[in-house]
This record gives structure tokens, C-alpha cells and sequence, in this order.
């Protein structure tokens, strides 16, 4: 079983903006400019939470004809609840550990 | 065009379970319409890539890729040295992009470096799969490759007394920094008479020019080849190395240092001591090919001590003089120069393992003999 790690602030942040986003399907450059994330820092993050199961990511042909598909990711149930237990730090709530429980 | 040449190369260096996400990564790109935007998210991704990469091959152990273990896949990167060298000189190039970026290098610089990182792997690529034409010219093509050198010396770009470079469309290159290593590895894997006199013609070359540096580099690789495998001809090229050194020492140097190429060891820390971190670790990546190869693969050690050699006199010549620093400063002839020679390391590394009698085995890479498991199971 791989061992969740305490999670970042941007982590916090991308997970917050895909919990509010519900079943809506994201792409990845906006989830860095609502998240004010670098590129860098979200892949290794989509990357990770696929594949922990918090993350479902799939290829969605776009509106526009002639444009290739996209990547889109959303929460599962249990990504949406990892955002629950990991809210964003500046919101006033209490750092905890993956797990739920006080720092 | 910049923008799509990181991230594809973003794309490419992932491991294979995660090519989803580098098509991702390059579909992505297509939708931001700002050229600085797209860049930034180019460079993002490319670190990201490279994070990811070191991560999947070497820091995770508990963690399964693609049904080995990490300390498998470990292991299969230490018998593949181009591939490692490869992977090094991303992550060297990358540290370097790193430094300029804090350091508030013009955006060309950057550009440049990371298109010569592109273009390298792809010639090493061509390269590669034309190797058989490679083991039957090697010598021949080593003789033309030092013939470029004295060509450079005798009616290239002159500036502060040393003729160093030649111009192509707009940009200085610096031959011998990217042809002298080539030519050392050519004459340590082959030792013939033809790779002989492509070390003397560079020797001469780089004592007409004057190169310090780059003289200093072959008089090390050879020095390294003399004592792994001494030989007449080695010796003979290791005395044209250190005449052609001994010359350009003769020779005043005047060269000025030039930011983000010359004395980088030096500044990066004055811009961040993280910069500095990145251009010494980026340094370090370049020798990890040779030490790796040097304590597993006993049989090609002459080879590893001369890549090796050549590149930490590069190394050396960058901290104690205005050489360009390779690999992490602005260079392109220096990143072309590592890929470039990183074909004269072996493709596969042999290894030995303790048998069941104690006695050392030799193995072959699996790629060479189908049949290993088949033999070990019927030998116990």
C-alpha cells in the first residue's frame, strides 16, 4: 500500500478547485492558472493522485472540430474526500495529516 | 516552436507508463495562445518530467513500475550507459536552464541550450542506428571530425588572440568542445593508427588555436587511457596531448569571462545559493556515467576513465578559468559535445555476479542471450 504523504499547499489548493468543480471535468492548464500552480509542480500531482485512486483522468474530444483530444481529470469519491480532510491551509482550518487527524 | 521543443522532450524522457501524460503535457501547450505563458508552462512541464523520471527509476523503492521493482529498473539503467548518460545530460541541461532562469538569463540562452539538447538526442538517435556504419568508419570519421578542429584553427572566428570558433547561421560554435571528446573515445575504443592520427591532428589543432581548456581535456582522457591500457600508440598520443597542452600554456589567455558561460561555479551562488546547488549537481550528473560504469563494467573501464577524464578536465577547466562551463552554462556546443560522445560508451554494460560457488560469473546483458535463464536453470 503506498503511503500517503502530507500534502502541500498546492495540493491542497488543485483538490479544493476539483472538489468545487464536482463532476465537471478539468483540464490541466486551467487547473494551474485557478490554482495559481506551475506546470511542474501539478503533473507530478494528477500523476500521483491517479495513481493512488484519488484522481480518474481521461481523453475528452473537444467542442471545436479539428482540435485533438484534451486530458481531463476529475475527483473520484475518494479523492473528494482526501479535498474534505485536506483543506486549504489559508481557509482557517486546522492542518492535519492525510489520515484526518490534528497536527 | 521553442515551447513545443521542451515539452516534447518532457514528453519523451517519461517513463513509458506515463506517456499518457506527456501527450498530455504537449496537447495541453496547443491551447495557450501566449508565448511567454507557454514557454513557462513548457519549462513547468519539463521539470516536472524530470522530477518524475528520477523518481520512478531511483527514489521510490515500494513503489511497482510497470511490474519491476524500482531497484530492478535501477539496475537496468547501470547496464545501459548511453541511456544513462542520456538521462544525465537532461538533468544536467535541465539544472543549467534552472540557474539561467534565476539568474535572469535572456531568454535565448535558454532556448538555445535546450535546442541543442534536442537536436544531440536526436542525432544520437540517427546516430545510434547507423552504428554499424559507425564500427567500420569510426577511424575515418575520427580522422575528419579532428580535421574540423584544424580547420577551425586555421579560418575560423578569431577573438582575444584565440581562433576557437566558426559562425553558422548567426551563432558561434565552438567546435572542439564538441569533437574533441568524440575523438578521445573514438581513439580509446578503437587504439588503431587511423584513431592515432586523429588525436595527433586534434592535439595540433588545439595548440594552433589556442584551446587551454579542451588541449587540458585530451591531455587528461589520454593520461586516463595510459594508465588503464598502456600501449606505444597510447603513449604517442598522450605525448602529442601534452605538447599541444604545454603550448597553449605557453600562450597568454585572454579571454574575458562571459556572464552565464565562464566562472558560473562562482556567481550562481551569488544569485541564489540553490543556483549554485543546481549548476554544482548539474556538474556532478555529467561523471555519474563514468563512475557508474567504471566500478560495474570492468571490461570497457578504459573507455569510462577516458570519458570521464575528459569531461572533469572541462569541469576543472570552467572553475579555474573563463572556459565555458559545460552542460549548465550557455553552451550548445558543450551539451552537443556530452551527447555526442556519450556514443562512445558501450550501449550495454557487462557485468559480473558472485556464482553459486563463489567464483565471479560473467553476465551478458539479457538482450544478448536469449537463452541466460534456460542455461542457468539447467547449470544449477
Amino acid at each position: 500500500m503506498v503511503r500517503n504523504r502530507t500534502l502541500s499547499p498546492p495540493a491542497r489548493t488543485i483538490l479544493a478547485i476539483m472538489a468545487d468543480a464536482g463532476s465537471r471535468w478539468l483540464h490541466g492548464y486551467d487547473l494551474c492558472r485557478q490554482g495559481r500552480v506551475k506546470s511542474g509542480t501539478l503533473y507530478p500531482l494528477l500523476i500521483r493522485l491517479e495513481e493512488q485512486g484519488y484522481l480518474e483522468a481521461e481523453w475528452q474530444v473537444p467542442a471545436e472540430p479539428g482540435r485533438p483530444p484534451r486530458h481531463a481529470y476529475r475527483l473520484t469519491a475518494t479523492g473528494r474526500a482526501l479535498a474534505r480532510a485536506n483543506p486549504p491551509l489559508g481557509l482557517g482550518a486546522v492542518a492535519s495529516d492525510p489520515q484526518g487527524k490534528p497536527a | 516552436m521553442l515551447a513545443e521543443t521542451i515539452v516534447w522532450l518532457a514528453a519523451i524522457i517519461l517513463p513509458a507508463r506515463l506517456r499518457d501524460w506527456g501527450r498530455a503535457m504537449v496537447v495541453e501547450l496547443a491551447t495557450i495562445e501566449r508565448p511567454g505563458a507557454a514557454l513557462a508552462f513548457a519549462l513547468g512541464c519539463l521539470a516536472g518530467a524530470l522530477r518524475q523520471t528520477v523518481s520512478s527509476h531511483l527514489l521510490h523503492p515500494n513503489q511497482a513500475l510497470e511490474g519491476t521493482s524500482v531497484m530492478q529498473q535501477g539496475s537496468s539503467l547501470l547496464r545501459r550507459p548511453r541511456r544513462l548518460a542520456a538521462l544525465c545530460a537532461i538533468g544536467a541541461t535541465g539544472l543549467g536552464l534552472a540557474y539561467m532562469n534565476a539568474a535572469g538569463a535572456p531568454l535565448s540562452y535558454l532556448a538555445i541550450n535546450a535546442a541543442a539538447l534536442a537536436i544531440g538526442l536526436l542525432a544520437v538517435g540517427v546516430l545510434t542506428e547507423a552504428g554499424r556504419l559507425w564500427r567500420i568508419a569510426g577511424g575515418a570519421v575520427g580522422v575528419a571530425l579532428a580535421c574540423m578542429i584544424l580547420f577551425t584553427a586555421l579560418f575560423g572566428v578569431s577573438a582575444e588572440g584565440a581562433t576557437r570558433w566558426i559562425s553558422a547561421g548567426g551563432l558561434l560554435l565552438q567546435p572542439a568542445l564538441f569533437l574533441v571528446p568524440a575523438v578521445a573515445l573514438g581513439f580509446a575504443r578503437a587504439r588503431d593508427s587511423v584513431s592515432l592520427l586523429a588525436v595527433l591532428i586534434a592535439a595540433l589543432a588545439l595548440a594552433l588555436q589556442p584551446d587551454r581548456a579542451m588541449a587540458g581535456a585530451l591531455a587528461a582522457g589520454m593520461a586516463a587511457l595510459a594508465l588503464a591500457r598502456p600501449g606505444r600508440g597510447v603513449l604517442v598520443a598522450l605525448g602529442a596531448a601534452l605538447a599541444a597542452f604545454t603550448a597553449t600554456l605557453v600562450r597568454a589567455d585572454a579571454s574575458p569571462a562571459m556572464p552565464f558561460v565562464d566562472q558560473i561555479f562562482y556567481s550562481s551562488f551569488a544569485v541564489h545559493p540553490l543556483a549554485g546547488f543546481a549548476v554544482l549537481a548539474g556538474a556532478a550528473l555529467m561523471l555519474v556515467p563514468a563512475i557508474a560504469g567504471y566500478i560495474r563494467d570492468s571490461d570497457h573501464r578504459p573507455i569510462y576513465a577516458v570519458f570521464g577524464a575528459v569531461w572533469l578536465a572541462v569541469i576543472l577547466a570552467a572553475a579555474l578559468g573563463n572556459y565555458p562551463t559545460p552542460l549548465v552554462g550557455y553552451s550548445g556546443s558543450a551539451i552537443l559535445g556530452y551527447l555526442i560522445s556519450l556514443l562512445g560508451l558501450p550501449p550495454y554494460a557487462a557485468t559480473r555476479s558472485i556464482g553459486r560457488d563463489g567464483a565471479a560469473v560473467q553476465s551478458e546483458p539479457e538482450e544478448q542471450q536469449p537463452n541466460l535463464r534456460a542455461s542457468l536453470t539447467i547449470a544449477g
